[in-house]
């Protein structure tokens, strides 16, 4: 009897206390800078093509062998504008099967993937194949918020 | 009293639905919001302002939804259960008096009418709970049947001691009588128990154990939807109303707004309508804050309550009232400006009420 009383009081307290939870798709909380969501291809903007050689250590690695990766000759690298003989051909990720574990970005050798902090996939006709442009594209867009994020250039200090 | 509404009794019918359905409308918005907060949320935010359309929203999802027979189901059973919910709860506002005036069609015999009626609806539940064909809806329905039967002796028997005091079954003779002082304060343990037993009756928190989610996952309702779903809902909403509006007509004045004799008719109708609506609100409010705080009895516990609890208690209740309206007059006033009966009958009544308060709490700790 006294507990109900106790609950009653404790409830009442409650019901004008400020809202903990957020109005989602207009406000969103802030990510943490690790936050990990799809992995995204990084563009060298030095030689102007992705830092990605396409070795498939990736692909080899992923728990779920959600990756496809094929590697071709770099033509730059015959005019000597980049120093890589290899470049990535063709890069896909089944975003339905990717767990966005973060192992393809821990076992790259040229640190060309990241996590980046895209996770609203949903949509009406779901493309789970994405392919390299759009690769390239989420990771841009993810660079464009260059605050938050463990790049390659500022992994370092975190 | 004569009524002055000028419609015929069909037409005041119609009326009395739509301000149902609006009713039960605005409770399930009112309901989410009130959870919400209790929850540090904010509840529907999405359609309208602060989530305003969100009922109607609903409704009109309801309506859309396929209208599901389930293969194994008893066709007939289970296609009239949801009506003979909602018939006999929908039959309780007929007589239940908004002011003098504002009553579909006021009955002589109106607590009466109302006491029969509102254990109408467990024949509905039980048949939702046969016809579905479906083992949690027929425990749900066999544990509404006995939840709501066991909850029907306190509650009639608390509104005894009302009719004893007034000396009638007519509602709005019941509120004439208050026009002084509530009947709460002559009756407090009988608003107790009336509160308690109305609220199992509702099938509302911590008695809602035929419907409990997480046991029987909707209980008789399982097998249902759209629109036959939405009835089912509707009913409850409105009993939720039907015995908020109640308690305040037996209770709590009804009508009645101190300090305001001498209004004009209309001005008169209008401000004792509010006041009606203000108190049942609160009171609803009160239901649903319940909600947010309690959780489930065990089925258990649910009919110990009942049996060893209520049922004493209102016996109690009744025996006191009776005594002090026959011995009342004869004994010495104990409280000062107080006819002796009343003096009486509010002293024996806290009395009891705290004796019931410390019974509930040795019961409750002894089965936690």
């Amino acid at each position: 009897m006294i507990g109900v009383l106790k609950g009653l009081v404790q409830t009442w307290k409650t019901h004008w206390r400020p809202r903990v939870t957020v109005q989602y798709p207009d406000e969103r909380l802030p990510l943490q800078p690790r936050y990990m969501g799809f992995p995204g291809l990084m563009w060298d903007a030095e030689h102007d093509e992705p830092f990605c050689t396409g070795c498939q250590v990736c692909m080899r690695h992923c728990p779920t062998q959600c990756m496809t990766v094929t590697m071709m000759d770099n033509p730059k690298f015959a005019d000597d504008t980049s120093k890589r003989r290899k470049i990535i051909d063709y890069f896909s990720i089944n975003q339905s099967r990717c767990i966005a574990c973060s192992i393809c970005v821990e076992v790259c050798n040229f640190e060309a993937i990241e996590m980046t902090h895209i996770f609203e996939k949903a949509n009406y006709y779901p493309d789970v194949v994405v392919d390299l442009p759009d690769l390239l594209q989420m990771s841009a867009d993810h660079r464009a918020h260059k605050d938050t994020m463990p790049s390659r250039e500022t992994r370092d200090q975190l | 009293m004569n009524l002055t509404i000028p419609f015929d009794p069909a037409i005041r019918i119609l009326i009395l639905a739509a301000v149902v359905f609006n009713v039960v409308l605005i409770l399930t918005y009112v309901e989410r919001k009130v959870l919400g907060h209790i929850q540090q949320r904010l509840g529907p935010m999405r359609t309208g302002f602060h989530g305003i359309l969100q009922a109607p929203a609903d409704a009109v999802k309801l309506m859309f939804k396929e209208d599901l027979t389930p293969n194994s189901a008893d066709r007939l059973v289970y296609q009239l259960a949801p009506f003979l919910v909602f018939v006999p709860i929908f039959m309780m506002f007929i007589t239940i008096p908004l002011t003098a005036t504002l009553v579909v069609q006021n009955l002589d015999l109106g607590l009466f009418y109302l006491v029969a009626l509102s254990s109408l609806h467990i024949v509905g539940l039980l048949m939702a709970g046969w016809g579905s064909d479906n083992k949690y809806a027929l425990l749900g329905g066999v544990r509404s049947a006995a939840q709501l039967i066991s909850y029907e002796l306190p509650l009639a028997f608390a509104v005894m001691g009302v009719v004893l005091l007034t000396g009638t079954l007519n509602l709005t003779t019941i509120v004439h009588n208050q026009a002084l002082v509530p009947l709460v304060v002559l009756q407090p343990l009988g608003f107790v128990i009336f509160l308690i037993a109305s609220l199992a009756e509702m099938g509302r928190t911590p008695f809602d154990i035929p419907m409990a989610e997480s046991e029987v996952v909707g209980g008789p309702w399982v097998e249902y939807s759209g629109m036959r779903w939405a009835i089912f809902f509707l009913g409850e909403y409105a009993s939720l109303f039907a015995s908020c509006a109640l308690m305040v007509v037996l209770y709590l004045g009804g009508w009645m707004v101190p300090f305001a004799g001498g209004l004009d008719p209309i001005t008169g109708t209008i401000i004792g309508a509010a006041w009606f609506l203000l108190k049942t609100m609160l009171l609803v409010f009160f239901v649903f804050w319940l909600r947010g705080t309690l959780p489930r009895l065990r089925i258990d516990q649910l009919m110990a309550f009942a049996w060893k609890m209520l049922i004493p208690f209102s016996f109690l209740n009744l025996i006191l009232t009776a005594w002090a309206l026959v011995y009342g007059d004869e004994l010495p006033s104990l409280l000062p400006f107080i006819h002796p009966a009343g003096s009486w009958l509010i002293v024996a009544g806290s009395v009891a009420t705290v004796l019931f308060a410390y019974a509930v709490h040795r019961q409750t700790r002894r089965s936690a």
